[in-house]
């Protein structure tokens, strides 16, 4: 009976100190930098995972390796920024002659863009997100010759958010990175407002 | 119309020997006499905060049931029916994300990175579990973790697994949880979900490997019961430690047991502590010759696994990204023929100075050959102290729950004849 | 355990859909399988037969019959990319569903049929062999885990090994340069200097150290071994350089030492040892210096070299005859001359071997230093009419390869840089700024954005070249796989100095004095400084400062940096148009004179 206490002695005191142990953790965890993860002033919340138009190469891996498929990443279209030029280089093939919107020179490989006139020599484009796999040429065809409006984006509606998001560990240029919930977008715009 | 064209195609020309910076206003945007109004970029937000709360409030609530449902009700229907609904919340709901075994790369890596911060709700996921199975054992496992829940709906035909192989494949979780918190302290990468296996049945998708691993943990779980719990989950590791010092832990019988030996055959994972009245048959003398023994052996053994820890340093920092880009940018071929990998096109556009990227990975290397010493020590310790655990066989006289491996899944009740007076 | 007879009908029906809806699961893997390979083996959205079609199609824009097939084909294959998609989800949904009724099935079964709680037959295992086996369990998983573990180690060293060595010499090489501190830097330094020290004591053992081959990044990057540092690009990688000194005064001047003969070609250093040269119309000289002391070692005497050409050719006072700057592989020295004399010489001043390019046509005199690639000495010799830059091995002085070049007489020198995955020898004459496989000779790219009398050399940083001439531009290449013009710029320029390159800044200093510093990547200038002296050594970079020698020996030391910052402006006492060299602690300047050592 004797050994039975002291074995339940040492066991309460092991509890306790484990107990101590992940205070401690959640302590430092919490109050780090003096900065407490909860309260209004709250430097960081939850994160979702985002993908920084100024690092992108459109490597086109954003469409393979998302554990969505089609991939949640699709182009995003910053239409204050478009210049609704009727020679897109984003919609056409760069040897395009002759502007309209047959199969053999669109640049998207599933006809996700929908060009529609708006007024002589105006054109507007618009993304049809069902059917955008997230490859990037349009992106790196708008970056390359326009002024880059077509950019790729984390659309959260698709997005499932993993912990430990797939594309951005194989994204080449480290484009990928947690951003905080409340401003989970990262599209560029012109000078300094963003959008 | 033609004109514009034109225009356009000079502007386009020029365009080429432009630096292609981002937000390049190479045309103005236009001025529309038409009326036109220009449409709006969504802007689709994500899953809001408050649901991730109610996450952690799902968490407790269940946490809570299943204890009362194990220590207070000892109902393994309950404990099925809740699993089955951990299943559709946190599995097909919630889709395996964020899961308490992944956090605890969430929480490694905030502790080591200056940059990461953990949002306060994986920082719950985290503990909540811990906290209640330092209280009350592994009630989490029997029936809030939906790959528990998972895999004891597929357990239909369990085998006894041999002690041998029981304790050969027991090791498994400790090198899982040393790899998973060496990378992640690195800031490499979250092993623990890039092989989570059941995550791509909740989302309905996933890439073929993942699939195939899914399919063939679930088709051996028919026979073996639970596999990822008992022999790959590293936050089961740490469950077990906790459990071991738990306050109030299931037991088997409600009341005294009575030895009449029903539940031998009840626990399909090997966690039934049978009775041990008897003395070594080797006598006590050679039992404690091997505590000395092993004792001595122990610092021998964490010095041999941080000796070989350090050797493969450099395979494991070889899964760290800067790594492996200082050494492509090494190995990288000089021929123009092949098409440069998209890393170096990556790495030479983002006009960071190769010296400055191998001073990091300088670094990197250095943090993984401590990382690997350490993860090696570690090894070479649990060794040790598995070894020393099973040298006696404490006294005993009841079947009792082992309290380490347990899952008080409650399975084991309805085997016993005994009803509380 | 109510009901102990169960439902025999049920149970009947629930076996049987277990076992249909098993075999319907199976089928549904299968199909799912199959499906999803297909489409990763076809790949609908990148067929050959579409992209085929489409070249053809770019070739011939008007053949419409091409254009409807391709219209067709585009169609086929994104039909095929969707409906494979839709049938894989809703097979997987199937799947699901029949899976789902499996376990219903199953478990329903397992309530049904109650299971009877059963004793072990052979009664329960004897616990001590149990915890012998588990105790063998484990240490087999000890030594199965160490000898993988061990296999692995094995296998990375075996896949590294060709690598190996120069990432942890360049790991440890940037690892000193990022420790500001830097005490381990001296005392490594401090401990090379004193091993060649002590084996300079017995030149026998010189050998043993100085084995064959050529010298590692670190080694290169340790030394001071051509014009402008290691690979000719104006960073010095030595660290404590001073920052104020007084030529008059001596202050913090340890030695000065005249220099026999006049030479416009800077110092080179490696170890403790410091080499230059110097000529007269029909004398050659190369001197070693004690880099301790300043006490010359030695001088060599080049004789007369079979082919030199008789007469001693025409040149300007302002290049001299003895304008390029020698170059070293810590095996041998190497120096040029302005009649095109070659010459390689030990460590202890003994020549190797010699041979005359012929003499140069240049209306000005050859200038153009050399450099060394791994043991290859590599020259441009950009002669009017013959312009080329050859390789020669430095043990023998054999040719090993030589690439005629389309470009007017220049001056500059070679600049030889890693530009990521690669090394790159960089020339600039009109017109092109042009790179070259150093191991080969072979052209990699050029770039046509230079004009004029050539005489600054070019300089990279971060996947960029800058090039500048006077009455031409300075221009800035982004590398990549077509390198192309980022930017230029015509406001200052220069015809002497080189330009210099670090982070994300340039510094251009031009030829009448002003210093001015541009952003690498848009060419917009961060700051100006006019010194209002003129300047002919190149600028260079050390320790995070930009040294720009006036030719009035004043050095005007500034921050690194995208504001301006002077840090310090010092008198040399003598006048000067020789780029300075650097040791760790120390600066070498070559004044008209002299050879000044300056440190504390």
């Amino acid at each position: 009976m004797d050994k039975q206490n002291r074995r339940q002695f040492i066991r309460t005191g092991i509890r306790w100190i484990l107990f101590g142990g992940m205070a401690l953790v959640a302590g430092d965890l919490i109050f780090r930098k003096g900065e407490p993860l909860f309260g209004k002033n709250r430097k960081s919340g939850p994160t979702v995972w985002q993908l920084d138009p100024a690092k992108c190469i459109q490597c086109g891996r954003c469409a393979t390796n998302c554990v969505k498929t089609p991939s949640a990443v699709k182009c995003t279209h910053a239409y204050s920024m478009c210049g609704y030029c009727n020679l897109c280089s984003g919609y056409f093939k760069p040897e395009t002659k002759t502007l309209d919107t047959g199969a053999e020179k669109q640049l998207c490989p599933v006809s996700a863009i929908k060009r529609t006139f708006v007024e002589d020599p105006f054109y507007e484009y618009t993304i049809d997100e069902a059917l955008c796999i997230g490859c990037g040429k349009c992106v790196k065809g708008c970056g390359a010759f326009g002024n880059g409006s077509l950019q790729l984006q984390v659309r959260h509606h698709l997005c499932d958010n993993c912990n430990d998001c797939s594309i951005a560990r194989n994204c080449p240029s480290g484009a990928f990175s947690r951003v905080q919930l409340t401003d989970p977008y990262l599209l560029k715009g012109f000078g300094k407002k963003n959008l | 119309m033609r004109h514009k064209t034109v225009i356009v195609f000079i502007l386009l020309i020029l365009g080429i020997f432009l630096p292609s910076v981002m937000g390049v206003q190479r045309f103005p945007k236009p001025e529309f006499e038409s009326g036109y109004v220009e449409p709006e970029t969504q802007f689709p937000v994500p899953r809001a905060e408050f649901l991730a709360w109610m996450d952690v409030a799902v968490l407790l609530l269940s946490l809570s049931l299943a204890t009362f449902l194990v220590l207070k009700k000892r109902s393994r229907l309950g404990v099925f029916w809740l699993s089955l609904f951990s299943l559709a919340y946190f599995g097909f709901y919630r889709q395996g994300c964020v899961c308490s075994i992944g956090a605890i790369q969430n929480v490694t890596l905030a502790l080591f990175s200056g940059s990461y911060t953990i949002p306060l709700t994986v920082l719950f996921f985290f503990l909540v579990p811990l906290v209640f199975t330092l209280l009350f054992g592994r009630t989490f496992c029997a029936a809030v973790c939906p790959f528990g829940a998972f895999q004891d709906l597929v357990a239909v035909k369990p085998m006894p697994m041999g002690a041998w192989l029981n304790a050969f494949l027991g090791m498994i979780p400790y090198l899982y949880l040393g790899l998973a918190l060496l990378f992640a302290a690195t800031a490499t990468d979250f092993i623990i979900c890039r092989y989570d296996p059941f995550v791509g049945i909740f989302r309905m998708n996933a890439s073929f490997g993942m699939f195939l691993f899914a399919g063939v943990l679930l088709l051996s779980g028919i026979f073996i019961a639970r596999p990822y719990c008992r022999f790959l989950c590293p936050y089961g590791v740490l469950l077990n430690w906790l459990s071991r010092f738990s306050w109030k832990h299931m037991n088997i019988t409600p009341a005294e047991c009575i030895q009449c030996r029903l539940c031998e055959n009840a626990c399909p994972y090997d966690a039934i502590d049978f009775p041990q009245t008897k003395k070594d048959p080797a006598g006590r003398r050679k039992q404690v010759n091997r505590l000395i023994l092993l004792a001595l052996l122990l610092p021998l053994l964490v010095l041999g696994g941080a000796w070989t820890g350090g050797l493969i340093h450099s395979t494991l920092s070889g899964v760290n990204s800067k790594v492996r880009l200082a050494r492509l940018l090494q190995t990288a071929s000089v021929s123009k023929d092949q098409p440069e990998p998209p890393e170096i096109t990556a790495f030479r556009s983002s006009g960071i100075a190769q010296q400055q990227l191998m001073a990091e990975v300088a670094t990197i290397e250095h943090d993984f050959l401590t990382g690997s010493r350490i993860f090696g020590g570690f090894i070479g310790l649990v060794f040790g102290m598995t070894l020393i655990g099973l040298v006696r066989t404490p006294y005993r006289t009841d079947y009792v729950p082992n309290r380490g491996t347990c899952f008080s899944c409650a399975k084991c009740m309805d085997y016993c004849p005994v009803i509380k007076s | 355990m109510k009901k102990v007879i169960p439902d025999m009908i049920l149970v009947k029906f629930l076996r049987l859909m277990a076992v249909v809806s098993g075999f319907f699961s199976i089928l549904l893997c299968i199909l799912i399988i199959i499906n999803f390979i297909q489409l990763k083996r076809t790949d609908p959205l990148n067929t050959p037969a579409l992209a085929s079609i489409q070249e053809r199609f770019i070739k011939d824009p008007g053949n419409t019959a091409l254009q409807q097939d391709i219209r067709q084909l585009d169609l086929l294959a994104r039909k095929a990319f969707f409906t494979s998609q839709r049938q894989i989800r809703s097979g997987g949904y199937l799947l699901f569903a029949s899976l789902l009724l499996l376990v219903i099935c199953v478990k329903s079964l397992e309530l049904i049929i109650p299971k009877i709680p059963s004793v072990l037959a052979a009664g329960p295992e004897n616990p001590w062999r149990r915890r012998k086996i588990q105790r063998r369990g484990v240490i087999i998983a000890g030594i199965c885990l160490v000898t993988f573990t061990l296999l692995l180690a094995w296998i990375t060293h075996q896949m590294l090994t060709p690598t190996a060595e120069i990432t942890t010499l360049n790991a440890t090489a940037s690892r000193i340069n990022s420790n500001p501190e830097g005490p381990e830097k001296q005392t490594s330094v401090a401990s090379t200097a004193s091993d060649s020290g002590n084996l300079q004591g017995n030149p026998g053992t010189n050998n043993i150290t100085f084995a064959e081959g050529f010298p590692a990044q670190q080694e290169i990057q340790s030394n001071f071994p051509s014009f402008r540092g290691p690979g000719g690009n104006g960073i010095a990688f030595q660290k404590n350089i001073p920052v104020s000194w007084d030529g008059a005064s001596g202050k913090n001047v340890r030695w000065k030492t005249e220099i026999p003969l006049p030479g416009y070609n800077s110092p080179i250093i490696w170890r403790d040892k410091i080499f230059l040269s110097g000529a007269r119309e029909n004398k050659r000289e190369v001197y070693c210096l004690d880099a301790t002391n300043g006490k010359i070692r030695w001088t060599a005497d080049l004789p007369k070299i079979p082919g030199s050409p008789g007469q001693s050719p025409k040149v300007t006072a302002e290049t001299g005859l003895a304008a390029p700057t020698l170059t070293t592989d810590g095996r041998r020295i190497y120096a040029i001359f302005a009649n095109g004399d070659l010459a390689a010489l030990d460590f202890d001043g003994k020549i190797i071997w010699t041979k005359n390019l012929g003499l140069p046509k240049n209306h000005y005199g050859h200038s153009s230093s050399l450099i060394m690639y791994r043991d290859l000495l590599i020259i441009q010799y950009d002669q009017s009419g013959s312009a080329r830059v050859m390789a020669f091995t430095g043990e023998t002085g054999d040719k090993v390869w030589e690439t005629s070049r389309n470009v007017k007489v220049s001056w500059a020198s070679p600049v030889l840089v890693n530009t990521g995955n690669r090394m790159e020898l960089l020339l600039a004459a009109e017109p092109d700024v042009a790179s070259y496989d150093p191991a080969t000779g072979k052209e990699l790219w050029k770039l046509a954005c230079i004009s004029g009398e050539v005489g600054p050399s070019v300089t990279y940083a971060n996947g960029m070249v800058f090039s500048i001439n006077e009455y031409s531009k300075l221009a800035a290449i982004r590398l990549g796989p077509i390198p192309s013009l980022a930017w230029e710029d015509n406001e200052y320029l220069s015809d002497v100095p080189s330009p210099v390159a670090i982070n994300d800044i340039v510094i251009v200093v031009t030829s009448y004095g002003v210093v001015v510093c541009y952003d690498a990547a848009t060419g917009k200038k961060h700051w100006l400084k006019e010194l209002d002296k003129s300047v002919y050594s190149s600028p260079m970079i050390a320790d995070g400062k930009i040294y720009v020698l006036d030719k009035l020996g004043t050095m005007h030391i500034l921050r690194a940096d995208k504001t301006l910052t002077l840090v310090g402006e010092s008198s040399l006492g003598e006048g000067s148009v020789c780029t300075p060299a650097f040791g760790e602690g120390r600066i070498y300047i070559r004044g008209d004179k002299h050879l000044f050592c300056i440190g504390k």
